[in-house]
């Protein structure tokens, strides 16, 4: 997150008959807008063969439909209430403390409080069922709709602490400035200029996080609870009726609708371009040694819960278990393809971003759309990509599906999945660019390709860079998308923890799972580097 | 190096057990066809073979329970074959009666209970967990889970809805808590005073005893192992199976294979690497499955589990046992 040109700013103040024009130009299809048209329509194509489906007529679907629908949705809306809220409220805190704030551990702190982004919920879940149920150390159980949701708080926070860490570092502007001048207490801040000004990029955190709740079947299964997620496959496992698994997913998708829908909402009309010249620092509030330890003492805590302690339990089981069969290969194919999914993700979510932010409603659309398969389970979208192939073999397109187009299938069941966890961060990014200069640009006749590479990616290049980090983890971490549409002999890291956690084998499953951790440590910290150099 | 194509057999497998790679590459070395596997859950891979069509590279389809196997071949995706030695290897019972699928190794659903609270007498059957005497004394794991959908639907089958239903409801109405996590946390909750007595599969069991984890092993000394009904319909026995694709590129190679599953060499192998009962009782089990003698099986035709289990999900509901 570049600082940018004081020109740019200026751009702000952009005349009437400049921004009408602009209005006017919207409308004209150019040939990024039709290359994002296709990457949206790609990207959403699983999720819509989803809903399709799901109106196909059958006839024990409704069955027993009803009630599971019902106590699903009772479920997922509670865990996105209260984990999703907790996660918010934890990423927000801990955003502002590290941002605004002089305490002791800050720095160490800043980068390590990400980290928990690079473990599963489903490996959150065992490690917290392993420590707290029976047999475990702890005497209070992890438990139930609470029990998740704190699992899902401490674990999916990252999101909303990285994009509003990158927001805050900005806090420069003209109004925490005015506050802090008119000596207003840090906490007055926080509330009521800060937390304002960041609000976009928490909402644009906390849609993930909640989206990714609504998703998760590995952690609710293993918590017995009954989510919209958790009846998907209640209806498709136990009834044999995918039919019905694909009408209760179809609510999931709507889901994923009002939750992106509030996202934009929360954004607001403002386009939070303004105050983009970086004033001199004025530096962090020092706080009092209590508070400051406190302030140490939380963003410690969150660490030790969403990474440190579930970790040291799965390595004290790996140790327990002493060895490691053959885990290079997994390790090297858990690589190989989170490269290549988050790479062919990126292309289509950073083209998508541009054009919902430039060409109005067509890219809005676009963004929407792209954006369904983040809050569906893996192995639906994966059932939406099948089912496509299903449709261009009963076409007589293909003989059916050969394993180099399972592997096609798969890269695309993750961009249909992970769109959004890359169109966020970077619209995020390109929140910072003024409408202004696109239109000044057009003006001086560039045209819609040479926009994009001249004007959106320079601009976005520290969010693409967070984007594509995100993507790679979130590849990294999916299970049910590789598991059935991978090759022959092809085991990931995700694949390899499964196969022995589904077998109860939970010492063996700890050091593929400790790995699939480890190898996103990278990227993580890279991802941390960037937002915390932008802070600085 | 690319083995030649006709020296492969490619497999779709819903079970991952270490076990089951030793015994692939036992058959390498025995016959030099390599084995490829895709291990991925029963569910989904019907679904990826239904799209695959003819064009599927799949020969051999392995599955653990019976239903999974049944659903396999209710979508036409296992072709009916028979030879001599897989009709000596698999008892009738242990089958589809048309050949589409054959058991290779069998699983046994037990009662766990806690010695110090329990008398084996009390456990003696699954009738058992449904009366009064364990009011709040039982867990057990989610009705999804398909040992649990199996078990429920051989009732059906032997004594009808109703009956299924009241004992659903029984111990339902028994539960020290809501159903949660896995085979093993029941154990484990058994063992930790949570309650009295639960259900799982045997090898859950024998497993926890030579854990590395010494909690597993203290755990599993303080509970005991009932294979239930022996002077009732007797105990349930489920299968792990594997059958012949019907778009199999390499039949001859998935039937060779499928013959080397039930063969004695890897009957004997399996034994002691997974805790499961051969096939066939010829053939030793493992010392500690030995060790539980010759015991009675419920007689119900396997296709019954494929085919009432979408009933014993709907009276798993019914019940409230989710």
């Amino acid at each position: 997150m570049t600082a940018l040109d004081p020109t740019t700013a200026s751009l702000e103040s952009a005349t009437p008959q400049s921004v009408a024009r602009a209005r006017r130009l919207k409308l004209r299809l150019d040939g990024v807008t039709a290359g994002a048209a296709i990457a949206a329509i790609i990207c959403a194509a699983p999720a819509f063969a989803v809903l399709v489906l799901a109106l196909w007529p059958s006839d024990n679907a409704a069955a027993f439909g009803g009630a599971l629908l019902r106590d699903g949705a009772v479920g997922t809306l509670l865990l996105v209430v209260f984990g999703g809220g907790g996660a918010i409220a934890l990423g927000a805190i801990a955003a502002w403390l590290v941002a605004a704030c002089a305490f002791p551990g800050r720095r160490l702190l800043a980068w390590l409080l990400v980290l928990p982004l690079a473990a599963p919920s489903y490996v959150l879940a065992y490690a917290y069922a392993g420590m707290t149920w029976a047999g475990g150390a702890s005497p209070v159980a992890l438990t139930g709709i609470p029990g998740a949701a704190f699992v899902y708080a401490v674990g999916l926070y990252p999101y909303v602490y990285l994009a509003a860490s990158a927001a805050f570092a900005r806090r420069s502007s003209s109004a925490i400035e005015a506050a802090r001048t008119l000596g207003a207490k840090p906490l007055d801040v926080f509330w009521r200029a800060a937390l304002p000004l960041a609000r976009p990029a928490i909402a644009a955190g906390g849609a993930l996080a909640l989206m990714e709740i609504a998703a998760d079947y590995g952690a609710a299964h293993h918590f017995g609870l009954t989510t919209l997620s958790t009846a998907v496959f209640r209806a498709w496992y136990a009834h044999g009726e995918p039919q019905a698994a694909l009408q209760i997913a179809s609510a999931l998708l709507a889901a994923a609708l009002v939750l992106l829908w509030i996202e934009r909402s929360a954004r607001g009309r403002a386009s939070y371009a303004g105050g983009l010249t970086r004033a001199h620092d004025t530096g962090r509030y020092a706080l009092s040694p209590v508070a400051g330890i406190a302030a140490a003492s939380f963003c410690t805590g969150l660490v030790v819960f969403g990474a440190a302690l579930p970790l040291a339990w799965l390595a004290r089981l790996a140790l327990l278990h002493g060895q490691v069969e053959d885990i290079l290969e997994p390790l090297g194919n858990s690589i190989l393809l989170a490269m290549g999914g988050a790479a062919v993700t990126l292309v289509f979510a950073t083209i998508i971003a541009v054009v919902a932010r430039r060409a109005g409603a067509i890219g809005r659309i676009g963004a929407y759309a792209a954006g369904l398969g983040y809050a569906a389970p893996g192995a639906v979208i994966a059932l939406g990509a099948l089912a496509l192939f299903g449709l261009a073999r009963d076409a007589g397109w293909i003989s059916g599906l050969s394993a180099a187009l399972a592997l096609t299938a798969l890269v695309w069941a993750y961009a249909a999945r992970f769109a959004a966890a890359g169109v966020q961060p970077i619209d995020a990014g390109l929140t910072r660019l003024s409408k202004g200069i696109d239109a000044a640009a057009r003006t001086l006749g560039a045209n819609a390709w040479r926009r994009l590479a001249r004007i959106d990616a320079p601009i976005a290049a520290p969010s693409l860079a967070a984007a594509g980090l995100i993507l790679f983890v979130e590849i990294l971490k999916e299970l049910p998308a590789t598991l059935i549409l991978r090759p022959f002999d092809f085991d990931t890291l995700a694949v390899r923890a499964y196969a022995y956690a589904s077998d109860e084998r939970l010492l063996e499953a700890a050091a593929p799972a400790l790995l699939i951790f480890v190898a996103g440590l990278l990227p993580m910290l890279l991802l941390t580097r960037g937002v915390l150099k932008s802070a600085r | 190096m690319q083995p030649n194509d006709a020296q492969v057999v490619n497999v779709y497998s819903a079970r991952h057990y270490d076990a089951d790679r030793r015994l692939y590459a036992a058959f390498e070395d025995a016959t030099g066809v390599a084995v490829r596997v895709l291990p991925a859950n029963a569910e989904q891979l019907l679904e990826r073979l239904r799209v695959e069509g003819d064009a599927t590279e799949a020969d051999l389809i392995v599955a653990a329970d019976a239903g999974n196997l049944w659903r396999m071949k209710e979508a036409g995706l296992l072709r009916n074959t028979t030879t001599p030695a897989l009709e000596q290897g698999v008892p009738a019972r242990l089958r589809d009666p048309n050949g589409a699928y054959w058991g290779f190794s069998k699983r046994a659903r037990v009662i766990i209970y806690r010695k110090d609270a329990v008398q084996p007498e009390e456990v003696a059957s699954f009738d058992d967990l449904a009366r009064p005497r364990f009011r709040s004394q039982i867990v057990a794991r989610s009705s999804t889970n398909v040992y649990q959908l199996s078990m429920l639907a051989a009732r059906i089958e032997r004594l009808g809805p109703d009956n299924a239903r009241a004992w659903a409801s029984g111990v339902r109405a028994n539960f020290a808590r809501d159903p949660r996590g896995n085979d093993t946390d029941q154990i484990k909750a058994v063992a930790a005073g949570e309650a009295q007595a639960t259900l799982c599969n045997h090898y859950y069991f024998f497993r926890l005893m030579r854990s590395e984890d010494g909690a597993d092993r203290e755990a599993v000394s303080k509970v005991g192992l009932i294979l239930p009904d022996q002077a009732g319909a007797g105990t349930h026995v489920n299968i792990s199976g594997a059958g012949v694709a019907t778009h199999a590129k390499r039949p001859e190679r998935a039937v060779q294979l499928l013959e080397y599953l039930v063969s004695d060499a890897a009957q004997a192998l399996l034994a002691p690497l997974n805790d499961e009962f051969p096939i066939r009782p010829g053939v030793p089990a493992a010392p500690e499955l030995a060790a539980l003698g010759a015991f009675k099986e419920e007689e119900v035709a396997l296709d019954a589990l494929g085919r009432r289990q979408a009933e014993a999900a709907r009276i798993y509901e019914e019940a409230g046992w989710r």
